[in-house]
């Protein structure tokens, strides 16, 4: 698992690569924080998200709610098919309210 | 196909086990209490009853699972083991044997009356032993559902909603167990149809404390599933059952049940109601209805819910700690054996054969290679061939190697022979076992098991006298039947030996003028007298026994040797025992040969067994001519003229070679013209018709293409020593 | 991608019968005949889960499991251990050792497709 920051106009865009799991969740709870601190604009670009457990989608979570506590924007963008079904399976594209790409069937 | 494959393993498997199962059954008598050998047993037992189970083999599955429940009682030292419970677990042993056979036969679906009775027999016996142990049916994967608190009708309808309603929290802890809430959810969509779920973050602490490896998460779901029990939706998460608050409301549940259900989640009560009103578990109306309800008995039984599911779990199943210890430790014995096995690659017989027979091809088409070599004498070509046929001789060597097994597991099943005819008989007879390790080819092996069996009974039987008689004769009361392997030039030595009362020479003899097989007159030595017994039709003992005795068997005996190109004699000291010598050839396949000319055809002698080649010059030509038997520095040497022994015609050579063949202690010279050195020979055997040729034991393609004959050489060293006698006595 | 499940087990039908049953679903399946086995075979492999029978030679299963939950690369991979009915004991000290789910030996391949799928999904 990768991330790789731009800054730019407090806007921060993370993209993510790899696997989002229970694996590497430590060290991604600390860089996404540490982006959201850094900027009023954080924007995840999920693209190359290759696989996400519950450990993954649930620092999706915790990002978005530092993010609105703190008065923050935080999108999620170009959704991997891999996020977009967990995102399905838990009903939650609502909670982030991101345009996402449904799948063509539902669940 | 590829089941039908993994079956054939199966049946391999099982026939390993059981008779390593067989092998340390065998050790208990001497060492009861060995927990090595009943750890190996009981795992032979447990492996055979879970792969069968893959294979639906309900009948195995079903015996298996009574002996391992015995099994099992005997490695926690609940059961204790004593002759009885050997012979009886021997006998389950062959009953599994027996059901793993018909299997193999294909007569899988069910098993003959007679086994079928053998099996509830052996059921009945075990019972004996089972006693105490808790009969537990054969519980599926699926963990049995447990019973959930109930409640009881109070008043209020049932609701509208036909789907579940199912309500989730998981443990913190589930992720690091592996224990993925997604995967959970995923297959229960393939159970049926989520409606709605709704992920509840509420528990996720402030981002100081999240602790990214925990979960935090909760879900209310509708679930709607044809043919979906309760049962069948707890089974879904009964790998997190200590993990996670699972409630489960069926459809059509009474408003109480709601009610209840609502009290015993954690968060806000108000907002569960509108979570079910979202999932569209309850309408508004029915959620109004239960709220009132629950204000009503709020002072009642409301608070207390249903008991945590993982509560229910927790005090399952305590074992005492010796259970533990003893499967902790581990076999050496079958580690040792397994550490082996990881080596090991299984192949198909047949495919080992297909080899054989294709290097087999390739050494005639090399032969064929050097003949031309030689033919146009370009030196570069010859050398080029020779090489190559090193390396022909090399993988030859190396492919028959493969087909190569140690006899030792031939001869551990005797183990058990020894063991059941010395009790039938009453006799005490123990068996010991050397050159184990001694190699021989597979199909050689797997022919000489019956013949084996034949003079080992045969050794118990007559060979080996009642106590009394030992004591009497000052041996030991207990008899012991020898096996025992080695390597001799060319051949391997099978020896069934015995330290009974050894063969009665005049015995033999009268009996023999009896049965007519010779005449008075006859002079014979001790061998001759001996080799009667291989004759068919005779029999010595005294009593005819269950076992051997009826006169058939010593006859078979040799005639199976024979077939395999290999022969029987016996060495016996009367008062000391008898020791019966099988003398076969390591492989069957290919042999090197020694290539013999005679007028315009070809023979092939085994390289092994010759001896040394003499020229003959003019006078001893002359000498030799009406005579069989030659002065070979100082001993006679008796011959025979293959010319005249196979009535060549081709006009005799100028030149003539004895060939001196030695087989079996016993000398003999062949008459040829022509001495043509090595020549590997792919033996094919001699079709039907030439099936009873005598001193012909098959034939080879040369090179050229031509056939030569392969000599029977023990056949023909007979002969020529008969014959020789014949003439010293006359 | 496939998700690759690991089963250990010292008998070769049982392998190849869960084998096919997992090759079936769309799993890619490796195999270890014990435990030793298994990590020598694991090698740091991302496997998605490991199947593994308990009374083995060579190295035990709740051995293998407790070697394979102190690797940084197998800490959260799921385990399911194969027991018996009469091995209560087994079951408990397997979930200590870190294998939280189980399958009851005799199985069928339906059966054991099933507790794979509810942990991990094709």
């Amino acid at each position: 698992m990768t991330i790789s920051i731009e800054t730019g106009n407090g806007v921060c865009q993370a993209r993510v690569a790899g696997e989002m799991t229970i694996y590497h969740a430590a060290g991604m709870k600390g860089e996404l924080l540490s982006c959201l601190d850094r900027c009023t604009e954080l924007e995840i670009n999920l693209s190359e998200v290759s696989e996400m457990d519950t450990a993954g989608f649930q620092l999706l979570l915790l990002a978005k709610r530092e993010a609105a506590n703190a008065g923050k924007r935080l999108r999620l963008v170009a959704h991997s098919p891999a996020t977009l079904e967990v995102l399905d399976l838990f009903n939650m594209a609502h909670y982030f309210g991101d345009p996402v790409m449904m799948p063509r069937h539902g669940h | 196909m590829e089941l039908d494959q993994a079956l054939q393993t199966f049946l391999m498997e099982s026939r390993e086990l059981l008779e390593a199962m067989e092998e340390s059954l065998l050790g208990l008598e001497s060492a009861p209490d060995d927990p090595d050998a009943i750890n190996a047993i009981f795992r032979a037992a447990h492996t055979i009853k879970g792969s069968g189970g893959l294979f639906g083999l309900d009948g195995i599955v079903a015996f298996t699972h009574v002996v391992e429940n015995v099994l099992d009682r005997v490695r926690a030292g609940e059961a204790a083991v004593n002759g009885e419970l050997i012979a009886l677990l021997l006998s389950c042993r062959d009953h599994i044997g027996m059901l793993v056979e018909q299997v193999a036969a294909g007569s899988a679906a069910r098993p003959d009356k007679e086994t079928e009775a053998t099996g509830i027999m052996l059921l009945n016996q075990l019972k004996a032993y089972q006693a105490g142990v808790q009969e537990r049916p054969l519980v599926p994967a699926a963990a049995p559902s447990r019973p959930q608190a109930t409640v009881l009708p109070q008043p209020g309808g049932a609701v509208e909603s036909g789907h579940w309603h199912i309500s989730l929290r998981f443990g913190q802890d589930v992720l690091r167990n592996g224990m993925d809430p997604l995967a959970f959810i995923r297959y229960l969509g393939n159970m049926g149809e989520i409606t709605h779920v709704i992920t509840l973050p509420d528990a996720m602490p402030p981002s100081p404390e999240m602790d990214p490896e925990s979960c935090y998460l909760g879900f209310e779901i509708d679930f709607c599933g044809d043919n979906v029990d309760k049962a069948a939706i707890e089974g879904v998460f009964e790998f997190v059952r200590d993990d996670c608050t699972l409630r489960i409301l069926p459809p059509h549940s009474r408003i109480e049940e709601y009610i209840q259900f609502i009290a015993g989640l954690p968060e806000d009560k108000i907002r569960l109601g509108e979570l079910l009103v979202e999932c569209g578990s309850l309408t508004r109306k029915e959620l109004d209805e239960a709220l009132r309800v629950q204000e009503t008995l709020r002072a009642g039984c409301g608070q207390e819910a249903a008991p945590m599911l993982g509560d229910i779990l927790v005090e399952q199943g305590v074992v005492p700690p010796e259970l533990v210890d003893a499967a902790l430790g581990k076999q050496k014995l079958a580690r040792e054996h397994k550490v082996q096995e990881s080596k090991l690659i299984r192949i198909q017989a047949d495919k080992l054969d297909q080899l054989i027979n294709l290097v087999g091809e390739m050494v005639i088409a090399g032969a064929a290679t050097s003949l031309l070599a030689q033919r146009n004498r370009d030196p570069a070509l010859h050398e080029a061939t020779s090489t190559l046929s090193r390396l022909v001789e090399e993988i030859r060597d190396s492919a028959l190697q493969l087909r190569m097994v140690q006899i030792g597991e031939t001869f551990n099943r005797f183990n058990r022979v020894v063991r059941d005819v010395s009790k039938e008989l009453g006799k005490d007879i123990g068996l010991a076992i050397s050159g184990a390790e001694t190699e021989l080819d597979k199909s050689v092996v797997e022919k000489i098991g019956d013949p084996l069996m034949h003079l080992v009974r045969n050794s118990m039987d007559h060979g080996i006298e009642k106590a009394e008689t030992r004591m009497k004769r000052g041996k030991p009361a207990k008899g012991t039947v020898h096996l025992n392997a080695y390597h001799e030039s060319g051949s391997i030595v099978v020896e069934v030996g015995d330290d009974g009362g050894g063969l009665n020479r005049e015995k033999i003899f009268a009996k023999a003028l009896e049965k007519g097989l010779i005449t008075a007159s006859q002079t014979l030595s001790d061998q001759e007298v001996y080799g009667l017994i291989f004759e068919a039709g005779f029999s010595t003992a005294e009593a005819v026994t269950n076992l051997s005795g009826r006169g058939v068997g010593m006859d078979v005996v040799r005639r199976n040797i024979e077939a395999l190109r290999g022969t029987v004699e016996i060495a016996s000291r009367e008062g000391a025992g008898t020791t019966v010598k099988i003398r076969l050839p390591l492989t069957l396949a290919i042999i090197d040969g020694f290539l013999m000319g005679v007028g315009s055809a070809s023979y092939v002698v085994p390289l092994d067994l010759v001896m040394e080649c003499i020229e003959l010059g003019e006078a001893e030509r002359r000498e030799i001519r009406e005579s069989h038997y030659i002065n070979l520095r100082g001993t006679v040497l008796p011959f025979i003229r293959l010319r005249d022994r196979f009535r060549e015609r081709g006009k005799a050579g100028r030149r003539e070679n004895i060939v001196v063949v030695q087989y079996a202690g016993q000398k003999a010279g062949l008459v040829v013209d022509e001495l043509m050195g090595e020549f590997q020979a792919v033996i094919k055997p001699l079709g039907k018709l030439f099936g009873n040729l005598k001193g012909i034991s098959g034939s080879t393609i040369l090179g050229s293409g031509e056939v030569a004959l392969i000599l029977d050489v023990p056949a023909l060293i007979q002969r020529a020593v008969n014959q020789e006698t014949q003439l010293l006595a006359s | 991608m496939a998700k690759t499940i690991m089963i250990v087990d010292d008998s070769a039908s049982l392998r190849q019968v869960v084998g096919i049953a997992l090759r079936g679903a769309g799993y890619d399946v490796i195999e270890g005949c014990d435990g030793k086995d298994a990590l020598a075979k694991l090698n740091g492999q991302k496997v998605h889960l490991v199947i593994s029978d308990v009374n083995m030679p060579n190295m035990d299963g709740i051995t293998f499991v407790k070697n394979l939950k102190q690797m940084p690369a197998y800490k959260f991979t799921p385990v399911i251990m194969l027991t018996t009915e009469s091995q209560e004991g087994k079951k408990q000290e397997g979930q200590a050792a870190g294998a939280k789910a189980w399958v009851v030996k005799p199985f069928q391949p339906a059966q054991m497709l099933a507790a794979v799928s509810k942990l991990v999904m094709p």
